[in-house]
């Protein structure tokens, strides 16, 4: 069942046009990724569906026409957004960072920090530290859970791996990949270290200058001769 | 000893009152960057207000409370129009507008309220001559002892409201991170609204308290007032409230002791100026303030 569709997605800086109608499907239950270039849209396409910049076209999350909606709204139908460079509250300590990430919800969010402090036993140990002064694998922990603390059915995670050192970055991914696979979020994960991404992703879109150039199921996807030449070096 | 512990107390009650406009001062720039120029004359023509609605018979604490309700839709509203689209064009243009806001404000008061004298403003505490009490010497006046705690609970208030509320949180979140608090669904344009509304609530108070004091109100009466609370806000850090407020109160004790102790031609006159240099110094030496924190980013 599709839970997020944008059909003929455009978004612009000023006057550059950066997405020139993308065309994109998450699944239910899905880990979908999508691979570019620097420059290709990847991270626009991520900021035009949670609505913080202006965009048209239309996206469709979970039958609600949510293109012409606001940032705050969109979070409220369940679309949460780790953004670039992880945008974490670095004055607010790790729990509030937590807590903020629930602002939306009225029930108690307790027992969704106990869990997060669980399942990043790190966060637990500098709960009460300003998040500024975390290491940048804690940091981007921190903005999952922040973000999960919403309690989003579609997760928008973009280059979670940046600046990481690898053993960070396959903790990361292997806490995506169980949330995916065993509690069936949703996720739409924008990743540079494509052979990484592959791995765990059901479905692949490839950008390019802000246009779908490939898609398919990860399988073919990597085992395509070209696609695997341009952008999993060799 | 007795005249020392005079001038410490009267300087606590003047600080508690510099301590409240520069609370003010503090929470707009938290959560906005802004310096709000105007908030001595908000506070000003907030306390006209008050005055008015008292001298249309209503009592002066019903009076009070109207008027900080007042001065949080001014604050609010400044926010929400001018201040809000002028800063996405340009963050240096806000300056501008505060100063505007500085000058309509005052004309607009010295315009409704046109006498030359000013105008009596009553106290919201017992104003007799006999109205105090003698500890260890000094004379420690109600109305004194009443500005004293009033200005300590609001700010105790204010504290717990940061602190341990949801609301609270989300201004800290707006201030710390415009965008992500956003994407986690907290509505900025309407926490900064209210963070300009706070600020312009607590110098409607503070404004009805100075005029409480000086039993007199004219346009100018924030005028000094304002410059005693920049300085506070600016020794204690401008996103520490409570540095604003421990610098506010030092500041009310150390003009007390200037204006008593110093050589006569510092005086009444001057003491005025000791707010400026020390501001100055502070901008020198640590622009931070003494509280103030500088941003630490790990990456």
């Amino acid at each position: 069942m599709s839970l997020l569709q944008t059909t003929g997605l455009r978004a612009s800086y000023g006057q550059v046009d950066v997405l020139l109608g993308i065309d994109i499907e998450v699944n239910q239950g899905e880990m979908v990724v999508i691979l570019g270039a620097n420059g290709a849209g990847k991270t626009t396409t991520m900021r035009a569906v949670s609505g913080t910049i202006p965009r048209s076209g239309s996206i469709v999350f979970d039958g609600h026409e949510i293109v012409t909606q606001n940032a705050e709204s969109i979070v409220r139908l369940g679309i949460a957004h780790v953004p670039q460079g992880r945008g974490t509250f670095s004055d607010l300590t790790v729990e509030e960072n937590l807590r903020i990430g629930a602002y939306i919800r009225k029930d108690s969010v307790e027992s969704d920090i106990e869990r997060w402090f669980e399942t990043f036993p790190r966060l637990g140990e500098r709960k009460s530290q300003k998040a500024g002064s975390l290491s940048g694998g804690e940091q981007q922990m921190l903005a999952i859970a922040r973000a999960l603390m919403s309690r989003p059915r579609l997760l928008l995670c973009d280059e979670p791996s940046l600046g990481l050192a690898p053993l960070v970055t396959q903790e990361l991914f292997g806490v995506l990949k169980s949330l995916n696979q065993q509690e069936g979020l949703s996720v739409l994960l924008v990743e540079q270290n494509a052979n990484l991404a592959l791995k765990i992703a059901n479905k692949v879109y490839l950008l390019e200058t802000g246009q779908v150039v490939a898609s398919g199921d990860a399988e073919s996807i990597a085992g395509d001769e070209r696609i695997r030449r341009a952008y999993l070096g060799g | 000893m007795e005249r020392l512990l005079q001038y410490v107390f009267d300087g606590l009650s003047f600080g508690a009152i510099y301590a409240l406009l520069a609370l003010g001062l503090v929470v707009v720039f938290r959560g906005t960057g802004h310096l709000n120029f105007a908030q001595g004359e908000m506070a000003m023509f907030c306390t006209f207000i008050v005055w008015q609605i008292n001298d249309w018979g209503v009592p002066l604490i019903l009076a009070v409370a109207i008027g900080m309700l007042f001065g949080f839709a001014l604050g609010a509203g400044a926010e929400a129009t001018v201040i809000r689209s002028v800063a996405k064009k340009s963050p240096g243009g806000v300056f501008v507008v505060s100063i505007a806001l500085f000058l309509g404000l005052n004309s607009l008061a010295t315009m409704i309220w046109d006498r030359a004298e000013g105008y009596t403003m009553k106290s919201l505490f017992p104003n007799k001559d006999v109205d105090f009490v003698r500890i260890l010497g000094a004379e420690w006046r109600y109305k004194y002892i009443g500005v004293l705690i009033v200005a300590l609970a609001l700010m105790g208030l204010l504290f717990l409201l940061f602190s341990k509320t949801k609301f609270g949180l989300a201004m800290r979140s707006v201030a710390s991170n415009p965008e992500s608090a956003r994407l986690v669904g907290v509505p900025s344009g309407l926490v900064l609204a209210s963070s300009w509304g706070i600020a312009a609530a607590m110098g409607a108070l503070s404004g009805a308290l100075v005029g409480g004091i000086n039993g007199q109100l004219t346009p100018s009466l924030m005028f000094a007032v304002f410059i005693y609370a920049s300085a506070a806000a600016t020794l204690g850090g401008l996103d520490s409230p409570g540095g604003a407020v421990i610098a506010g109160l030092s500041i009310g004790i150390g003009e007390q002791l200037v204006a008593g102790y110093a050589p006569g031609w510092i005086g009444q006159d001057l003491k005025l100026s000791v707010a400026l240099i020390l501001i100055f110094v502070v901008l020198l030496v640590k622009p931070s303030g003494l509280f103030g924190s500088l941003k630490v980013e790990r990456v």
